[in-house]
C-alpha cells in the first residue's frame, strides 16, 4: 500500500514539474527573445582593446545577475541521466536561460546609463545549495555577466 | 572598423530532443536494470550464504531466537514439549543432515504465526496453535518450517538482503530512494518459490509420518476463517501467501486420503484455557 | 576557425568584430566510473575518469562556440576564456566564450 502511495505522489510531482516547468520555460524564452530584440543595438564584446575611434565620456562597470532553479521533473531526469552518464539535456536549457537573463540585465543596466557598447564582458557561474547530507537538494545556480559599458 | 552583433542561432547550446521521451526511456531502463540486478544480487547473496556451515549458524545463534522478541507461553511447557517431539518425528522422516536439529518454541502471541529463523529455531504462536483443527494440520505447519531450515532459507534471506542492500548503496543516493520498493518486490517474488518448495517437502514429510497428506489444506482454511472473524490478515498468510494454486496443490495432495481408515489425529495437548 | 586567447590574431588584421559567442555543455560520468572515483578519494591521485569527462566537455563546448561563430559569419574567435562549474550531481558544466571576428 505504501508502495502505491509513494509512486502516486512521485508521479504527481513529476507531472507538475513537467507541465509547470515547461510553461515557465516557454514564457521565459519568449520574454528573453523580446528583450534581446530590443537590446540588439547595444553591442557586447569580450575584447579589452577598444576601437581606435571610440568616443566615450564615461566607462562604467555594469553587472547583470540571475538565479535559476530546477523543477522536480528536471531534478529526476538529471538524477537518472547521471547514473548512465552523458549530456544532461535537462539542464542545458536552464543554464542557457540563466546566462541570457544575466546578459540582458547587464545590457539593461548599460541602457539606463545611455551606453552603446560593453567591452571585456566576463561570466561567472556559481552553483548554490551545496548541501552534501542525504539525497541531492534542488539545484540552483547564479549567473553573473559583467563588463565595462562605454557611455558616449 | 565594423562592430556589430549579428543574431545567433538558438539551438547551439540547447538540444531540442523530446524531454519526456528521454525521461521515460531512462525510467524504463533504470527500473529494468534495478529489477534484474536486484534479483541477481539477492540470488547470489543467498547462494553464498548457504556455504556457511549450519554448525556455525547454530553456534552463532545459540539458544537465542533472532529477529523476534520471544515471550514463552504461560503454562506452555507441555505444549512446547509436544511441539518439539512433533518436530523431532518430522525431522526424522525428512532425513535432515547430521547436526541439524530444529528447536521448537511456543510463543505467547495473539497473532497466528509460525516461522523459522537462524540456528534451526522454529516458533509457533499460541494463537496459531489454538486454531489448528488437527495434529495433521499442525504437523504440516511444523514440517513446512523445518523444510525452510533444511533449505537454509533463513540465512539465505539474510545474505541476499545484505548483498542487495550493498548493491543499491553502491549505485548511489538516488537508488537508495528506490531501495524499499525494490526489496519488497524482490523478496515477494523470491519467497513464493521458497514457499512452494517448502510446501512440497512438508507434504512429503507428513505423508511419510501419517501415511496421507490430508489436513494440510485444513491448516490454511483455519487461518483464513480466523482472518474472516478477526477482520485482519493473519501474519502467517501475509508472509506465506495462500494463493489459489497453493491451496489447490494442497487439496490435490489429499486426493488419495481414505477418511475412514486414516482418521485425523487431535492435538495431543488440549488448548482448553 | 582560428581560436586564440590573445587580443588579436598575430599577422592578421581584424575586419569585423562580431560580438560575444559562447558554447556550453553539462555532462555527467556514469555511475560505475563515479564509484571508482569515489574509491580514488581514499588513495589519492589523478581522477582519470573526471579528467576524461571534463576534456570531452571542453571539446564539445568549443565546438558549440565555433558553431555560433560560424553562424555569425566569423573566421576567428579571440579572447577565448573557459569557465567550469560544478553541478551538484557529479556533473560539471563547461562554458567557453570569446569574441567572434572576421580577419584577413
Amino acid at each position: 500500500m505504501d508502495l502505491i502511495v509513494s509512486l502516486v505522489v512521485a508521479a504527481v510531482l513529476l507531472l507538475a514539474g513537467l507541465l509547470f516547468g515547461r510553461a515557465a520555460e516557454k514564457r521565459h524564452y519568449a520574454d528573453l527573445k523580446r528583450r534581446e530584440a530590443e537590446l540588439r543595438n547595444l553591442l557586447i564584446f569580450n575584447e579589452r582593446r577598444l576601437p581606435a575611434d571610440v568616443v566615450c565620456s564615461r566607462a562604467v562597470l555594469v553587472v547583470g545577475s540571475a538565479v535559476i532553479a530546477e523543477d522536480y521533473f528536471k531534478h529526476a531526469a538529471a538524477s537518472m541521466k547521471s547514473l548512465f552518464g552523458g549530456r544532461i539535456t535537462a539542464y542545458e536549457s536552464l543554464l542557457d536561460r540563466g546566462r541570457r537573463e544575466a546578459i540582458l540585465r547587464m545590457k539593461e543596466r548599460a541602457r539606463t546609463l545611455g551606453a552603446t557598447m560593453i567591452f571585456n564582458v566576463r561570466f561567472e557561474t556559481a552553483s548554490l545549495s551545496e548541501d552534501r547530507s542525504g539525497s541531492r537538494p534542488m539545484f540552483s545556480a547564479e549567473f553573473i555577466a559583467y563588463g565595462t559599458a562605454l557611455v558616449p | 572598423m565594423i562592430y556589430e552583433n549579428p543574431p545567433l542561432p538558438e539551438d547551439v547550446n540547447v538540444s531540442r530532443d523530446s524531454v519526456l521521451g528521454e525521461f521515460l526511456r531512462l525510467l524504463v531502463a533504470l527500473i529494468a536494470i534495478v529489477a534484474i540486478a536486484g534479483t541477481m544480487l539477492y540470488f547470489l547473496g543467498g547462494w553464498l550464504a548457504r556455504f556457511v556451515p549450519f554448525s556455525a549458524e547454530m553456534s552463532w545463534t545459540g539458544d537465542a531466537v533472532l529477529g523476534f522478541d520471544l515471550q514463552e507461553a504461560r503454562d506452555g511447557e507441555s505444549t512446547q514439549r509436544y511441539l518439539q517431539s512433533l518436530a523431532d518425528r518430522l525431522a526424522a522422516e525428512m532425513e535432515l543432515p547430521d547436526g541439524m536439529r530444529p528447536s521448537a518454541h511456543y510463543a505467547e502471541l495473539d497473532v497466528p504465526n509460525a516461522f523459522a529463523t537462524l540456528g534451526g529455531h522454529i516458533v509457533v504462536t499460541t494463537a496459531l496453535y489454538r486454531i489448528m483443527p488437527s495434529e495433521n494440520a499442525l504437523a504440516f505447519v511444523v514440517a513446512h518450517e523445518i523444510a525452510h531450515i533444511e533449505a537454509r532459507d533463513p540465512i539465505a534471506a539474510l545474505g541476499g538482503g545484505a548483498l542487495l542492500g550493498l548493491g543499491l548503496t553502491l549505485l548511489g543516493r538516488d537508488a537508495e530512494a528506490l531501495a524499499p520498493q525494490v526489496a519488497y518486490l524482490v523478496l515477494n517474488g523470491y519467497s513464493r518459490r521458497a514457499e512452494r518448495r517448502a510446501d512440497a517437502a512438508a507434504l512429503e514429510a507428513v505423508r511419510r509420518l501419517y501415511g496421507h497428506a490430508a489436513g494440510a489444506a485444513a491448516a490454511f482454511e483455519a487461518l483464513g476463517a480466523h482472518e474472516g472473524r478477526a477482520g485482519r490478515i493473519p501474519t502467517f498468510l501475509s508472509t506465506h501467501p495462500a494463493t489459489q494454486e497453493r491451496i489447490a496443490a494442497l487439496s490435490d495432495a489429499a486426493a488419495d486420503w481414505d477418511r475412514t481408515s486414516q482418521p485425523l489425529l487431535p492435538l495431543a495437548v488440549s488448548t482448553r484455557d | 576557425m582560428e581560436l586564440t586567447n590573445l587580443e588579436s590574431v598575430p599577422g592578421k588584421t581584424i575586419v569585423k568584430h562580431l560580438g560575444l559567442v559562447q558554447g556550453s555543455t553539462v555532462r555527467a560520468k556514469h555511475a560505475g566510473r563515479d564509484i571508482l572515483a569515489g574509491l580514488k578519494n581514499i588513495v589519492g591521485g589523478e581522477l582519470k575518469a573526471y579528467t576524461e569527462l571534463l576534456n570531452e566537455s571542453r571539446q564539445e563546448a568549443i565546438e558549440r562556440m565555433v558553431a555560433q561563430a560560424r553562424a555569425a559569419g566569423a573566421n576567428a574567435v579571440l579572447n577565448v576564456r573557459f569557465s567550469t562549474s560544478n553541478i551538484a550531481s557529479g556533473a560539471a558544466e563547461v562554458m567557453v566564450y570569446g569574441t567572434a571576428v572576421l580577419v584577413q
